[in-house]
């Protein structure tokens, strides 16, 4: 787990502590299996959140930039919603066939659940949750480096 | 309120550096690119730039040039606009909802970057491309993606464009010459131009000898898309005539990243997995008579799928190297594209 802290880097905003609960213990699925996970933050006290964010989405990481692909998107800001989304909600979605985990060289895909918590002032607070699709064993090394 | 820094770090996931700040920049940039469009626009308009014959301007015959001079204000519109729309767009946004694409957005983003995935497998290149020819003993030829065949085209646009431009300034030095004027700075220019150009023909037929002598190498696959655990046949046909001490069919995983380093964008390449199918050692290849053979290509039951977004991807191609006696040893790549293997899912 992952709590970056800001990405507007204005102000330092509150830190919450995002638990996350998945539905395998492991963290290990199948492509096209469904996935479940009920998180759970703590630190709220006294902080008005305008909106929350919920994705399950895949990056890449390693030499290259990084690209992100979002397979799963909500956003909660209306008030009457937000009740079942903070402090506790819960997020199932069905995975797709591709790309898997994979763990290579100098190219990583990651997947991940991510929960953004928006407050007032423009601030915003991240916490990232990885799992893997698929069993795709990691890249043993370089065979060769081309320029 | 935190003043904007010009240079940023990249830390993690993360970059230090004001978001807003960035996206503040870009949209100023942008913003300036569609001021100086309409200024450019509105002078060709209003008449300071005309094609009038009593005008200062262009000559009425001239109008296409009128025309062609609202090419560079529209290019500055298009490229301020559209950076501009999608800054405002992105503007106060996470990068997972900009990424989301939701209603108009994703149309739009569609037109600009058609999506090069493969139906219903995100992250998997297609195979289109692939799948178009037919081959003459099994069911599809691979394209051949050889850099032997981009040099060989940059070598030959090159030289093509520096004799034009000497032919250009050796007709006007002739037409001096006729006239009984001798243009010693032209002469000058055109002496080493003319070693360039030389040059650049000499290397050209050299690397079209090179790459046609060898004779032209055919690969076929009996299926395609590929799966990892299923095993696959391959035809491989050498043209060419001669000795070859050494013929080899691979099958390989390319990584490749790219990445901005100040201004530059590079791009770095892993060979991370290679199998040698199957090596022949001296062929005897005659003339009008192709070698032929036929072998079996096993994708690994756990191996990665092709991958590809924008900055990275994972490749797989069969490469075939070759060692002809008489010639330099060559390396030819056909692309391929493996898909995930089925996974039967149960909840």
């Amino acid at each position: 787990m992952t709590e970056p802290e800001a990405s507007n880097g204005v102000a330092k905003p509150p830190t919450p502590r995002v638990a996350m609960h998945f539905d395998r213990a492991d963290r290990v699925y199948a492509p096209g299996q469904e996935l479940a996970v009920r998180y759970e933050i703590d630190g709220l006290a006294g902080v008005v959140v305008a909106a929350v964010e919920r994705s399950v989405v895949w990056y890449t990481e390693g030499k290259g930039e990084e690209d992100l692909g979002v397979h799963h998107f909500d956003r909660v800001d209306a008030v009457s919603a937000l009740a079942a989304a903070v402090p506790s909600g819960e997020i199932v979605v069905r995975l797709p066939a591709s790309p898997l985990s994979y763990e290579g060289v100098i190219v990583k895909v990651r997947w991940c659940v991510r929960v953004r918590l928006f407050f007032g002032g423009r601030r915003d607070f991240v916490s990232e949750h990885v799992f893997e699709v698929g069993d795709v064993p990691p890249a043993r090394g370089v065979v060769e480096r081309l320029a | 309120m935190r003043l904007p820094r010009f240079f940023g770090k990249k830390r993690g996931h993360r970059r230090t550096g004001s978001q807003a700040w960035g996206s503040f920049g870009e949209a100023v940039f942008y913003a300036a690119l569609v001021l100086a469009g309409l200024s450019f626009v509105g002078l060709l308009v209003t008449g300071v730039v005309s094609f009038d014959a009593d005008a200062a301007g262009l000559p009425r015959s001239r109008w296409w040039l009128w025309l062609f001079m609202l090419l560079i204000p529209g290019a500055l519109l298009a490229f301020g606009a559209s950076g501009l729309t999608r800054t405002v767009r992105g503007w106060g946004k996470s990068e997972e909802r900009r990424a989301a694409k939701e209603g108009i957005a994703e149309l739009l983003d569609t037109m600009g970057d058609p999506d090069k995935a493969a139906h219903g497998h995100p992250g998997v290149p297609t195979c289109e491309d692939l799948v178009n020819s037919p081959g003459t003993i099994l069911r599809y030829r691979l394209p051949i993606e050889s850099p032997e065949s981009w040099t060989l085209v940059g070598l030959g646009l090159f030289a093509a464009l520096w004799n034009a431009v000497l032919a250009v300034l050796a007709v006007n030095a002739g037409i001096d010459l006729l006239s009984g004027r001798v243009e010693w700075v032209l002469l000058a220019v055109i002496v080493p131009f003319l070693a360039i150009g030389v040059a650049g023909i000499v290397l050209f037929v050299r690397r079209l000898v090179l790459t046609t002598a060898v004779g032209t190498t055919q690969v076929e696959i009996s299926e395609h898309p590929l799966v990892p655990g299923r095993s696959y046949d391959v035809l491989l046909a050498q043209g060419g005539s001669g000795a070859f001490p050494r013929l080899a069919l691979d099958l390989e995983v390319e990584e490749l990243a790219s990445f901005r380093q100040g201004t530059d964008t590079r791009t770095e390449r892993a060979i991370v997995w290679r199998e040698t199918v199957k090596e022949w050692a001296d062929l005897q290849i005659a003339p009008g008579i192709r070698f032929e053979a036929h072998v079996t290509v096993t994708i690994p039951m756990g191996a990665m799928h092709s991958f590809a977004s924008q900055h990275n991807s994972v490749r797989w191609r069969i490469v075939v190297h070759g060692r002809p006696e008489r010639w330099p040893a060559f390396a030819r790549y056909f692309p391929l594209v493996v898909f995930p293997r089925p996974t039967e899912v149960h909840g």
